[in-house]
């Protein structure tokens, strides 16, 4: 398939909810009309407050995942390297898997009071063990014949790093961060509405509900979905197929 | 009377290995001089791979001493001997180009950089593989990769270059035409290769001087000088005659069942 005809299939996609989306407007009192929503999206657009709400949380969601991008690197590096580590940690990283993320959310915003370093936390927690298991199974198949062409040409240790073992690794990587960032926007929503947050997205989101401001509601809901397909699309999906290029 | 003048590049002295209690190389002593083409001949699981990690600096042995141009391995302070390394399957990094591939192998040398440009162009055009340069491995196919992988081995001038069963998984039409290059890529480089193969023929074609080992734990059964001058023809008559001298030779120790089709009457 070119690239012409994958943009016109995902645009088919997007216009075939229309009709979904005009039926159930018609048949309910709380879902506004498309073309009512479709108006007021411009000035929506070219509100300051819009773009700063949907910045904090957007703040929110990539300083969560980079804390626990490096969180799980540094305990899949120490499972990696003892047995001991292996057993502790394991049990950390699979409870943290196992737990409720609207649990997580509640309990953060709860113990740091609202404040912006909860909200981060959040993300950090429920991504980190997605990232360490990943990356624990990465290194765990590392392939001991390109360990030994490291050692037969002298490769130094950074070299080896760069360009054996990172490349090696760099699908578990990826395959944890899709899962990472896809619960990180999930989680970080529910720990704004819990956590009564003033600011970000689903602040602004709970407001509009509460207030039963259904336009609003709407075109919260619409900014939200083309930031996390723009990420998952734009930027995640891009730099994969950029790693990857050798495929 | 030894009345070959040529240095020494490798020195193998009373080796042996064993994996826990179990012997892999029982004892091996031989040399090889700079330039030789020698072939390591022996049945599957004598410890021919065993022996070639020792000889890369990769294992410490069991007993025993390696040297390399004058330096012992396997010394608490001796460096890691330079040397090319064919595997059995080429592991080259998919991720790198052809190029970039060889230019890792490079920047870990002392080969100054403004040369590497030059050196790369005339290894690939000797293996003719020129027009893959930029190509990623995962587009090539077997035996190119396994030029590639021949590229990589003899890329820095390493004191010797060793080969493990490097055609072995190459079908024949391919093996054929790497085989005959090979040969000529010692000339031209004037490489010192130790070459492992199970194949006689493989052995004969090739090598100057054949080690033949025992079946496990390995020792050298014989060190058989191949009688033909070069250039060789791997299909001629004189080939396979010594071929089947070897063959009769190793039958016994070796245990070769003889292949040979019974009349049914
Ligand atoms: N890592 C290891 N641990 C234990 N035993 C081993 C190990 N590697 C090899 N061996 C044993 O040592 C013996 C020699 O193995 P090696 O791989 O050196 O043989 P080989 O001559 O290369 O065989 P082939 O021609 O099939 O490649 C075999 O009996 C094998 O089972
Ligand atoms: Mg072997």
């Amino acid at each position: 398939m070119n690239k012409l005809q994958k943009q016109s299939l995902s645009i088919a996609a997007l216009v075939l909810l229309l009709p979904a989306w005009w039926i159930a407007h018609l048949n309910t009192t709380f879902i506004s009309s498309p073309f009512q929503v479709a108006r007021l999206l411009p000035a929506f657009l070219s509100e300051g407050s819009t773009w700063y709400n949907i910045g904090v949380t957007l703040f929110r969601v990539v300083a969560g995942l980079v804390l626990g991008i490096v969180a799980g690197f540094i305990a899949a590096f120490a499972m990696n390297h003892s047995r001991l580590m292996r057993e502790v940690l394991g049990y950390y990283v699979t409870s943290a898997l196992r737990t409720p993320s609207a649990i997580a959310a509640i309990l953060s915003v709860a113990i740091f009071k609202g404040s912006e370093f909860g909200y981060i936390l959040v993300v950090a927690f429920i991504t980190f063990p997605y990232m360490a298991v990943g990356l624990r199974d990465g290194l765990a198949s590392a392939d001991k014949g390109l360990a030994e062409l490291g050692q037969i040409y002298h490769l130094g240790l950074f070299t080896q790093i760069r360009h054996v073992t990172a490349p090696f690794v760099a699908p578990y990587i990826f395959a944890a961060l899709r899962n990472a960032h896809a619960l990180a926007w999930k989680v970080i929503v529910v720990a704004e509405i819990f956590g009564a947050a003033r600011v970000g997205f689903g602040a602004k989101f709970e407001h509009a509900w509460s207030y039963m401001l259904m336009d609003e509601v709407h075109l919260w809901l619409l900014v939200f979905m083309a930031l996390v397909l723009f990420a998952e699309y734009g930027v995640i999906r891009r730099a994969e197929k950029f790693v990857f290029r050798w495929r | 009377m030894n009345t070959d003048t040529r240095e020494t590049v490798l020195k193998v002295v009373d080796l042996g290995v064993s994996y826990g209690e179990t012997p892999a190389i029982a004892q091996l002593d031989f040399e090889v001089k700079r330039g030789e083409f020698v072939a390591i001949l022996g049945p599957s699981g004598c410890g021919k791979s065993s022996m070639l990690n020792v000889l890369s600096g990769l294992m410490a042995p069991t007993r025993g001493r390696v040297v390399v141009d004058g330096d012992e391995l396997y010394l608490p302070r001796s460096k890691d001997p330079r040397l090319g390394y064919v595997f059995q399957a080429h592991r080259l990094l998919p991720w790198r180009t052809v190029r970039q591939n060889l230019e890792i192998v490079l920047g870990a040398s002392d080969v100054p950089r403004d040369t590497w440009h030059a050196r790369i162009d005339e290894i690939l055009e000797i293996l003719h593989i020129a027009e893959f340069k930029d190509a990623w491995p995962m587009r090539l196919s077997g035996g190119q990769r396994q030029r590639v992988s021949i590229a990589r081995a003899i890329l820095v001038d390493p004191s010797y270059i060793l080969m493990d069963e490097p055609l072995s998984t190459l079908d024949e039409v391919t093996a054929r035409s790497l085989r005959q290059e090979l040969t000529g890529i010692c000339q031209r480089t004037g490489a010192t290769i130790v070459f492992v193969t199970h194949s006689i023929r493989e052995a004969v074609y090739l090598a100057d001087r054949i080690i033949i080992l025992t079946r496990g734990p390995a020792q050298v059964f014989e060190n058989y000088i191949v009688p033909l001058e070069r250039p060789r023809d791997y299909d001629d008559a004189r080939i396979a005659e010594v071929e089947a001298d070897i063959v009769a030779r190793v039958q016994a120790p070796w245990g070769l069942e003889t292949v040979k089709e019974r009349d049914v009457a």
